[in-house]
């Protein structure tokens, strides 16, 4: 674990969530380790802090259970890179977790009420 | 998935350093400077050698090295304490010897197939009907099925009988030409048997040594070949040695094998010949194919022919092992299993509490190892790898002193068998083989779970803060544990010293018991095999010579089992005796000092017309005529015609109803005073009828002779005169009744030996324990002591405090015992149904329960004592 303080603007991810993000990140195609962290960071336009310590034993997890695949290749800059795959498996495991995690936020928005001005 | 191929470390690290890679390209794309922005990378993804090092635990490989780890330093624990080490070491070798001796013998008998080229091919063939059962066979009869190439691949013969050597008995095996050929057995030295060597009778004089004949007159000689042995006074050479693995096709090893073509030479009488004697044994290999209920049905028809009856079946019946194992088999077997598992449960409980002692006694290590990040897991790992340490070193140590225990107790055997006997017993060799070798491991693997587990996990189910004080914390839990242990110990062995103290108790009364007639000095011969009857001869040859005093004939001898009792009816009752029949001349009587109470003894005419005039046994005439005079009655007795001699062999514990048998009229002349013929633990003959015979008559089968001085008609003096009789010296047996008493109560004293040991055993452990475990707790206990004492307790008083408690634990142990004991002994009470034999034994019980209560007082005393040795003020000081 990181032991530095997250930049002031940015959340760091609740526990759990990584693997969710990581799946969902995966379905537009296979991608690198820090391509996955890149891209969860962009589309979260920087507002989440993916630990880069933590995103590979996450892959690593996933892995065993199967829902990811893995396998050396290249990258766009021509650097040796271990490129991950979304199983079939692990699609159906990302509908179930999306479908979770949009209940349990809807759960949780609306006990804390409307957003405060 | 488990399954699929890991990563390697290597792997894991280069993904790592292809993401710094990555990292720094796209940040130096920002637009920082490479060294910069290799920085940044770095400092982004955190602690790559913590990445690492969670990514390699979760390796498979971690438990390997982990225990690697616990083994270092069980071993080093171990190491440290030598006494605790030794003792718990010694403790389960013990109960895992005993185990593996039972387990051993087992093997040997049941279990082991024959070392030959696929012993699960091999079947004896024989006949069998409903009272009758025929196992040998005649060289043609042999012939015949040797043709049978429509059912076998194989078929060999065999014959086995004691042939003399150095005035020694030899067991010797004649088998047929194909007979190792056809088997696939190996040779240690020089060759097997050949066909060449059993091609005409009496052309090839040679032999092949078993391991024990090799070792028993060669003395494991390396160049026995070419060496030669005298059998019944023929010269043979020793062409071959075979491996030990391999000494025949039953459980009675053979001493060698020689030729079946030898066999008039050595045993002077023709196989082949016109009249050939039934002597074969034999064994086929089944053809590829062939069931054995397709050869029993198939060879029928054979056996119909060859028994001369129309209600016989063939039977081929698997022999790859000794004794096949059955249902049966292990049930009966399943006490003696029972006793020495207890013995090891005994055992463990024992390692068990001083595994539990000693983990208390660390328990503030282990709080340390706790509260420094080890798992509960990995604790309890730890410990049980200590206890698997010490479960190897035991079963190493167990399986040493089985092979001395089967050494040791082989010759302890011969020792004390009766001298007539020991020198015609032979034991398979108890080889501690990779059976043998994976039963110690299963079992000291099952015991280290089950000595071991229980303290591990109590020791590391503890509260830091106070563990870590100083202070121990569920004490009481533990002292459940410990105490129920103790009182199981305390159980068991009660549960062996009650089946021990009965089993000697029984042979104490059975050895003691009057058999009514006098044994000393009477010899008993018997002819061996079916081959034509001698006994005329022999009894002829020895009433000629002047050093016998007395020679009796008997259809025959007392002592010798159980008689089969038949039905016999008084005439006009309706309701049968069974009745015990014994045909015997006129002598017996006065021989055996058995007196005429009523009535005459039989005169010599009757004897020698076999007259159908009988003497009946005092309980026979209460029971056949109560309240009346049994003189000049009349009583029926279903008897056959003449006595088979065709090669069967008679079942004796079934009543001849069938219609087929004839009956007899016999006139009762004189009633004999009750007698013990049969089994010793059988007690008195309930009803028994003599019926006259004489040497000539058809009945006799067996010979009684008296000296004038014991050495008269001694073994070898009894063998000079019967060689007048026949050639082959070991056509008779020759037994003095009083040995055969002895080997009668053989079994029953080795049971009681052997029960006790483990009685001994089972109670020492229990004792130690029980002294360990005071010890352990009274120590954890000096400071309350020491309170009491200061407060005016006397050294007398904390004593009874300490025997009340230990004598409340084994109390309960004692209780749970007893009423084991006394479930195990009423159920063996229905299965063993001898008269002279009581299983349910208050006497024994109260012997048992006494001992227990002495061992243990005297466990708990010593302790009890040092404890008061307290000083008070000491122990308030130390720990206050």
């Amino acid at each position: 674990m990181s032991t530095r303080t997250p930049e002031p603007d940015r959340v760091a991810l609740l526990q759990g969530t990584l693997d969710l993000l990581i799946l969902r990140t995966l379905i537009f195609g296979p991608q690198h380790g820090q391509g996955i962290a890149r891209t969860i960071e962009q589309q979260a336009e920087d507002a989440l802090l993916v630990d880069h310590g933590s995103l590979y034993p996450a892959l690593q997890r996933l892995e065993a259970r199967g829902w990811i695949g893995a396998e050396w290749g290249t990258s766009d800059n021509n650097r040796k890179a271990r490129f991950y795959t979304l199983t079939k498996a692990g699609r159906k495991q990302l509908t179930a977790q999306t479908q979770q995690w949009r209940r349990l936020a809807a759960a949780i928005g609306r006990v804390l009420g409307p957003e405060e001005a | 998935m488990w399954w699929r191929k890991r990563r390697t470390d290597e792997d894991y690290s280069r993904e790592i350093d292809a993401h710094l890679a990555l990292e720094a390209d796209r940040l130096a794309a920002d637009g920082q400077s490479p060294d910069a922005a290799r920085d940044a990378a770095r400092r982004r993804f955190g602690n790559t050698v913590a990445a690492q090092e969670r990514f390699h635990e979760a390796n498979h490989w971690m438990w390997l090295e982990q225990l690697a780890q616990d083994l270092r330093y069980a071993v080093r624990g171990l190491w440290r304490s030598p006494a605790f080490t030794a003792t718990t070491v010694l403790t389960l070798a013990v109960g895992l010897g005993l185990v593996t001796v039972v387990f051993a013998i087992f093997n040997a008998y049941v279990l082991r197939p024959f070392a030959v080229r696929d012993p699960y091919q091999l079947h004896v063939i024989a006949w069998s009907a409903p009272d009758a059962y025929g196992g040998s066979f005649r060289w043609s009869e042999y012939q015949e099925l040797r043709g049978r190439q429509d059912l076998f691949s194989d078929v060999i013969a065999e014959s086995t009988r004691y042939v003399l050597s150095n005035n020694g008995p030899v067991a010797a095996a004649f088998v047929s030409g194909n007979y190792f050929e056809a088997l696939g057995a190996r040779v240690l030295l020089g060759r097997p048997l050949a066909s060449f060597d059993a091609s005409a009778p009496g052309g090839s004089p040679v032999a092949v040594l078993s391991d024990e004949g090799w070792a028993r007159f060669f003395d494991r000689d390396p160049a026995v070949l070419g060496k030669s042995l005298e059998l019944n006074g023929e010269r043979f050479v020793i062409v071959g040695v075979m491996r030990p693995e391999f000494s025949g096709l039953d459980d009675t090893p053979r001493d060698l094998w020689i030729p079946v073509t030898m066999y008039g030479a050595v045993a002077k009488q023709d196989l082949f010949g016109p009249t050939q004697p039934r002597e074969m044994v034999i064994v086929a290999r089944l053809a590829a194919g062939v069931t054995a209920e397709h050869v029993q049905s198939a060879l029928t028809p054979v056996m119909r022919r060859i028994a001369e009856r129309a209600d016989v079946r063939a039977e081929a019946r698997l022999q790859a092992t000794p004794n096949p194992l059955s249902l049966w088999l292990i049930t009966t077997l399943s006490p003696v299993f029972a006793a020495f598992l207890l013995v090891l449960v005994a055992a463990c409980a024992n390692v068990s509490n001083v595994m539990l002692a000693r983990a208390n006694a660390r328990h503030r290590e282990i709080a340390m190892r706790l509260s420094l990040g080890a798992s509960r897991g990995r604790l309890v790992r730890q410990l049980l790898t200590e206890g698997l340490l010490i479960a190897a070193l035991s079963g190493l140590a167990a399986l040493a002193l089985a092979t001395a225990t089967l050494r040791f107790g082989t010759a302890l055997f011969f020792a004390t068998l009766p001298p007539s006997i020991s020198g015609l017993v032979r034991v398979v060799p108890f080889d501690l083989d990779r059976r043998v070798f994976l039963f110690a491991l299963l079992v000291a693997s099952g015991a280290t779970l089950l000595f071991a587990l229980a303290p591990a996990l109590r020791a590391t189910r503890l509260s830091l803060t106070h563990a870590l004080r100083g202070q121990p914390s569920a004490t009481t839990r533990a002292a459940t544990l410990r105490n129920g242990l103790v009182a199981s110990q305390v159980a068991v062995s009660l549960v062996l010293l009650v089946s021990a103290v009965t089993l000697a108790r029984n042979g104490v009364a059975v050895g003691a018991t009057n058999l009514g007639f006098q044994t000393a000095g009477v010899v008993s011969v018997n002819q061996r095999g079916q081959a034509g009857s001698f006994i005329q001869q022999a009894a002829e040859a020895l009433a000629a010579d002047a050093r016998v005093a007395a020679v009796a004939v008997t259809s025959r001898n007392p002592l010798f089992g159980e008689f089969p009792k038949l039905p016999v009816k008084a005439t006009h009752a309706s309701d049968v005796v069974a009745t015990s029949l014994m045909f015997v001349s006129p002598e017996y009587f006065p021989m055996l000092h058995i007196p005429i109470v009523r009535g005459r003894a039989f005169r010599p005419d009757e004897a020698r017309a076999e007259t159908r005039v009988g003497i009946i046994s005092a309980a026979g005439a209460r029971a056949l005529w109560p309240g009346a005079d049994p003189l000049g009655k009349v009583v029926r007795i279903p008897i056959e015609a003449a006595a088979p001699r065709n090669g069967e062999v008679r079942r004796i514990d079934r009543l001849a109803t069938d219609a087929s048998s004839e009956s007899a009229d016999v006139l009762i002349v004189g009633v004999a005073k009750d007698v013990v013929s049969g089994l010793v633990f059988e007690g008195q003959d309930t009803s028994h009828l003599y019926l006259p015979t004489s040497p000539t008559g058809s009945r006799a089968a067996a010979i009684l002779v008296t000296g004038h001085a014991p050495q008269d008609v001694g073994p070898h003096a009894l063998q000079t005169i019967l060689r007048k009789a026949n050639p082959d010296p070991f056509i008779f047996e020759i037994v003095p009744l009083d040995e055969m008493r002895q080997a009668q109560m053989y079994p029953l004293r080795t049971a009681s030996w052997i029960g006790s040991l483990l009685g001994a055993i089972a109670l020492v452990l229990s004792v130690s324990g029980l002294y360990g475990v005071l010890t352990y707790t009274l120590s954890q206990r000096t400071r309350e002591i020491g309170i009491r004492m200061a407060l005016g307790a006397t050294a007398a008083t904390v004593v009874r405090m300490v025997m009340t408690q230990s004598a409340r634990l084994a109390g309960v142990g004692a209780a749970i015992g007893l009423m084991v004991a006394l479930a195990v002994m009423k159920v063996l009470s229905t299965l063993i149904p001898f008269q002279n034999v009581s299983v349910l034994d208050a006497g024994a019980f109260a012997a048992s329960l006494a001992l227990v209560a002495l061992a243990t007082a005297l466990a708990a005393y010593a302790p009890a004592r040092r404890a008061t040795r307290v000083d008070p003020s000491e122990t308030l000081r130390a720990e206050g």
